[in-house]
């Protein structure tokens, strides 16, 4: 079993479930943010192979 | 991190978690959310006010509660929970604002080598993805757990 010092360290948070914020799940809550990262995926997509500023600058 | 943040609740998916900052203002609850996108297991991490009498969520308010720092580091202890359960999830974040943008990038630079521990970290520039480097003006930010 963990201490408490152990639980406070931990970088996974002690959550309290409360069943009801699933109301929120369905929620179009935040859509337009959803759809912005619908629109940079559909353009840009996911990570490549690595890119960064050392391999900008040849 | 070992910073401080808020208690919060989540309903059992760990999708959806509220908290409540505790500034000057006074006490606004905050609703943080991971809303899966047209692509499987690519979620965007929004945040935003709840609104007490309406329950409407508000994710373009500047509250100026002064605890911005403390609010961040909830907002990352629910990414560390959610991937906890979510571990080959993708999560996408970006500002409703500029100015908001230029916040996360201040606080994942911050505590960058910290966080590089646990996840994979990219910022979108000039269209691209790449490896999240200090001082650059990231317009996005995604992140997932190292394998």
């Amino acid at each position: 079993m963990k201490t408490i010092q152990e639980l406070n360290e931990s970088k996974i948070p002690i959550v309290r479930i409360n069943n009801g914020l699933k109301k929120y799940k369905t929620m179009p809550i935040f859509q337009e943010k959803i759809d912005k990262a619908n629109e940079m995926l559909r353009t840009i997509g996911l990570p490549k192979p690595v890119k960064n500023k050392a391999a900008r600058n040849i | 991190m070992k910073l401080p943040k808020y208690e919060m609740e989540a309903e059992d998916s760990l999708e959806v978690f509220e908290f409540v900052s505790e500034g000057s203002i006074g006490s606004i609850p905050k609703l943080i959310k991971f809303s899966e996108t047209a692509l499987k297991g690519f979620y965007n991490l929004a945040f935003g006010d709840k609104h007490l009498l309406t329950g409407e969520i508000d994710d373009k308010v500047v509250s100026n509660n002064g605890d911005s720092e403390k609010v961040l580091a909830t907002i990352v202890s629910a990414v560390y929970a959610f991937t906890n359960k979510n571990r080959e999830a993708w999560v996408y974040a970006t500002g409703s604002t500029p100015a908001r943008t230029r916040l996360y990038r201040m606080g994942i630079t911050k505590y960058l080598e910290e966080v590089k521990l646990d996840f994979e970290i990219y910022g979108l520039l000039s269209g691209e993805w790449e490896y999240f480097e200090k001082d650059l003006d990231y317009t996005a930010f995604l992140v997932r757990r190292n394998k």
